[in-house]
């Protein structure tokens, strides 16, 4: 038998029912992308941390997992960043501030900032990865004190593709951060680099010992951006990656999030290279 | 403990005894050689004597489809759906079906506990039968005796003309209040030989599966098997669902549903974008057996596979999970005595 | 939803066994008319409407006419909605296309064979863009109201891509290869709740194959239960003729 006791139905938890928020404001980023800002009834706070995400639902339509796009600094709303790409985010795509939403979360493990504090902090972003990476990039220019150096390597398609152009800007402007961008294929406006993100990652000047990155990006992205970091010289201890996989109930029971034994739901999103390497499935 | 004796032609007498105390589900003929649980009208109908059912009573505590929650689409409002208890006899269940709800206890209490199962699973009393394996019975290659009596109020061991009797719990001891049964005194009988086996004890499969991952088993099996999922939905230890929303016709308000999946299929890891993070059968049939054998095995110490034969018996093209795994035992005990 | 979506039915070559007024909708009529403006409908109405947001299209196609006339429909209409096996795969009218043309030309139109130019029946889908399909011989109602449904609310209808044993198993049915019967069931779509082998039926693959099947382990199924593969592919080739040309090489 298994060595175990069988929760009592009073401490078991309607784990499907989502609570519903308002969306505040809508702002179109792209063709594709949408910043959505949300906030929980009563003013709740969502109490997240950077990297973890919620399921949002849409009655009739369905639910689907969002990373949280702002930093925990912000009070009061959090902010999903969301790319058009199906059912529910079409629908989505259509709604107006005021109309509401079923939020259920904050899910997952989220980033380890406890290993993070301290050190210079690198982000490593691809497309749509940026989203949930803006936590994290937010969370540490507004705690300052607690971190070192700041680097933001992110790549995009397009510069059309380009998410968060004001805070691009600010990021570029602010001579504390150590901002670098690539498009894939600029366009006849673009002026900065073209080609694959991790041609940015050479001409990095990491501390190298004592700089903590985050991976995030489109599947393809992470094994590239693997090898540019170690031959670069980082440690492997040093590198976290933030994993999508589909998902159908956010809370560690569907099985669908599984990469090998590990629920990304539960265990991940973001994961210590380390612990990973071994995951056959994760890479 | 206290056995006592129930001659063959009076189990319709104890069913009757039972249902006057909660109601009772039981395994009943259906098609032409299946079983399946369903909730006894006529004491008579019940069927002691049977292989397997093709559901185990998971289904009752994990229904195939199950309302989560309702939702209003005008008032854009959603109320969560009644999961009430079981609260029933489930008589004549086998040792490795209940050896397969406590895995499920198991599933849906660890992490985050889960009151739609934990609710349903509530009041539940297990009436337990031994069985003659079959062809594709092996649970005891992964420690679960057809005589095994753990965790049921009843156990009802077969003899000849009858069946030994045991209430193992108070409860059990409860129900059968009112009934008048002789002792029974010569003991039991020999148990059943088992047709099937997993060619290594059970504590050394965790190595086998450590150095199964590579082995060319996956990409065989991948040839023959359809990617169908039978062998995921007759599983009594699968839990994994999706969730999909069901709008009524006159669009205004709906439920939103869950029903077993199964990681055979090829939906079950795609994403948006075309993306499929399980692409091929051989990678989708691996992730099975490793569930069953290795991932949560090496979480509890316990098999995930508790040896009841449906994927094999149900799998239109033939493929033996016993056969799978014996095969790894064997390329593993090649690779542990050939010196490197 | 402001407007209301106006829909426009139309109906090629096909058993008629799809056809929406055989869907007994007396029940669902008015809920369905209370959130569309039907514009077109050949049985129901004459006259002819210049566009429509969704567009309802039955049966296959199989003379130049037909195909005039889906372009025609394609151009004015924002969604087009397969409906039925016919307008799916090409459906049962398919069959012919494994037979020389001028062959099935003579059987059914005899010594007139000439005057009906007939091309192979060919599936919506070959001539113009298909947004959604509803499968299906007959497509049932269940099926159908699940995309009118979702097409009412704005959201994209999702077909379904696992195999009818799914359906089949969720309703704990016996396999009918316990009986002997050929069915194809494995590597036929779901969307049906498997509705034949609900009544001891074999699924004779009306809903099309699942995406990436695996036919040549379909074929050792088939050879393991001692049951021909011969049969099972015509049968397969009923609805899907156009899917598994080549199967039988
Ligand atoms: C942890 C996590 C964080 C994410 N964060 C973001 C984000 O910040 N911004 C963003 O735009 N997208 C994010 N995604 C992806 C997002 O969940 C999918 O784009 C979304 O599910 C697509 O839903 P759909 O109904 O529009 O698409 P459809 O293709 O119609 O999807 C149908 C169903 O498939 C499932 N599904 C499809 N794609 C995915 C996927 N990639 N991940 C999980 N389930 C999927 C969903 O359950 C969905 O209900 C995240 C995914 C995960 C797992
Ligand atoms: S039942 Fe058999 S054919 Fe179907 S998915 Fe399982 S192993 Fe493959
Ligand atoms: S894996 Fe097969 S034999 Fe094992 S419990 Fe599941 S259905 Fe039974
Ligand atoms: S009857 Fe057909 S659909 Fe049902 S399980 Fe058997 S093969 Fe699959
Ligand atoms: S079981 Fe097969 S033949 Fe029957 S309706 Fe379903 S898909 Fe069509
Ligand atoms: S999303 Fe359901 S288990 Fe992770």
């Amino acid at each position: 038998m298994i060595n175990f006791e069988m929760v009592s139905p009073d401490n078991a938890k309607d784990l499907y029912l989502p609570v519903m928020a308002e969306i505040i404001k809508v702002e179109q980023m792209t063709e594709l992308e949408t910043l959505y800002t949300v906030a929980l009834p009563d003013g709740a706070e969502l109490g997240h941390k950077p990297g973890q995400f919620v399921e949002l639902s849409i009655f009739g339509v369905g639910e689907a997992p969002f990373s949280i796009s702002s930093s925990p600094t912000m009070p009061g709303v959090f902010e999903l960043g969301v790319r058009k790409v199906g059912m529910l985010t079409e629908v989505l795509s259509r709604m107006q501030p005021g109309q509401k939403v079923g939020i259920r979360g904050p899910f997952g493990n989220g980033i380890d900032l406890e290993n993070f504090k301290g050190k210079d902090v690198l982000i490593v972003a691809g497309g749509i990865g940026l989203v949930p990476m803006r936590s994290m990039i937010n969370y540490v220019i507004d705690n300052q004190q607690d971190f070192g150096k700041l680097h933001i390597v992110y790549g995009a398609r397009t510069d059309s593709e380009l998410l968060f152009e004001d805070e691009l800007e600010r990021w570029t402007a602010d001579a504390g951060i150590d901002y670098r961008v690539t498009v894939d294929q600029g366009s006849s406006e673009w002026t900065g680099p073209t080609g694959v993100i991790t041609t940015l990652i050479p001409g990095l000047e990491l501390d190298l010992a004592n700089t903590v990155c985050c991976i995030c990006g489109p599947p393809v992205m992470y094994r590239f951006a693997l090898m540019a970091l170690k031959s670069k010289g980082l440690p492997e201890r040093n590198i976290y990656m933030s994993l999508e996989r589909r998902m159908k109930c956010g809370v560690g029971k569907c099985g669908h999030c599984q990469i090998n034994s590990s629920y990304v739901c539960h265990d991940g999103p973001v994961y210590h290279y380390p612990e990973i390497k071994s995951l056959q499935e994760a890479l | 403990m206290v056995q006592l004796f129930l001659e063959s032609d009076r189990v319709a007498e104890l069913v009757a005894h039972l249902m006057k105390q909660k109601s009772v589900f039981a395994p009943h003929a259906k098609g032409r050689k299946s079983f399946a649980f369903e909730e006894v009208k006529d004491p008579s109908a019940a069927v002691l004597d049977y292989p397997r059912v093709m559901h185990s009573i998971r289904k009752f505590f994990f229904p195939p489809q199950e309302t989560l929650m309702t939702f209003d689409l005008k008032e854009n409002t959603c109320s969560v759906a009644e999961t009430p208890a079981a609260d029933a006899i489930f008589f004549g269940v086998h040792s490795y079906d209940l050896g397969a709800v406590h895995r499920l206890d198991y599933n849906f209490s660890e992490g985050n506990p889960e009151k739609n199962y934990i609710a349903r699973r509530q009041g539940a009393v297990f009436v337990g039968v031994s069985y003659k394996p079959d062809e594709f019975h092996f649970s005891g290659s992964v420690g679960i005796d057809p005589y095994d009596t753990a965790g049921f109020d009843i156990f009802l061991t077969k003899l000849l003309d009858g069946y030994i009797v045991e209430a193992l719990t108070p409860v059990g001891e409860g129900l059968l209040d009112g009934i008048e049964l002789p002792a029974h005194e010569a003991g039991k009988p020999a148990r059943g030989h088992f047709q099937q086996h997993i060619y290594l004890p059970q504590a050394k499969l965790g190595q086998v599966m450590d150095g199964s991952y590579q082995n060319e088993v996956w990409d065989d099996t991948a040839k023959k098997c359809v990617g169908c999922g039978t062998c995921n939905l007759v599983c009594p230890t699968c839990y994994c669902f999706t969730v999909e929303d069901e709008v009524n016709v006159q669009v205004t308000g709906g439920s939103r549903d869950r029903r077993w999946d199964g990681c055979m299929l090829r939906d079950f890891s795609a994403v948006a974008g075309g993306e499929v993070f399980r692409e091929t059968l051989a990678e989708r049939q691996r992730h099975r057996v490793f569930r069953k054998f290795k991932y949560i095995s090496d979480e509890t110490g316990q098999p995930w596979c508790v040896g009841c034969g449906r994927c094999t018996a149900c799998c239109t093209a033939g493929i033996s999970i016993v056969n799978i795994i014996n095969r790894l035992v064997g390329d593993y005990e090649k690779v542990a005595v050939t010196p490197i | 939803m402001a407007d209301k979506p106006r829909v426009a039915i139309f109906d090629f070559t096909g058993c008629e066994g799809c056809e929406l007024n055989q869907l007994n909708f007396e029940d669902q009529l008015l809920d369905i008319l209370a959130h569309v403006d039907i514009v077109e409908w050949r049985e129901a109405m004459d006259g002819h409407a210049d566009e429509y947001d969704i567009a309802f299209v039955e049966g296959s196609l199989s003379t130049p006419d037909c195909i005039q006339r889906i372009h025609e429909v394609r151009r004015k209409a924002k969604v087009l909605v397969a409906l039925g096996a016919c307008a799916v795969q090409g459906g049962v009218n398919a069959v012919k296309n494994t037979h020389p043309i001028d062959e099935v030309r003579e059987e059914v139109y005899g010594q007139d064979k000439y005057l009906f130019p007939t091309l192979p029946a060919l599936p919506l889908s070959s001539v113009v863009k298909v947004d959604y399909n509803v499968r299906g011989c007959p497509m049932t109602q269940i099926e159908f109201l699940k995309v009118f449904t979702s097409l009412v609310m704005g959201k994209e209808p999702v077909e379904p891509e696992h195999s009818v044993c799914v359906e089949c198993k969720l309703k704990e049915n016996e396999c009918v290869f316990e009986r002997g019967m050929i069915c194809l069931g494995p590597v036929i779509r779901a969307g049906c709740d498997a509705q034949c082998p609900s009544v001891g039926q074999y699924c004779t693959g009306c809903r099309g194959l699942v995406p990436e099947p695996n036919l040549e382990g379909m074929e050792e199924i088939l050879v393991s239960h001692g049951l021909s593969v011969d049969e099972a592919w015509k049968r397969l080739e009923l609805y899907n003729a156009n899917e598994v040309e080549g199967v039988r090489s």
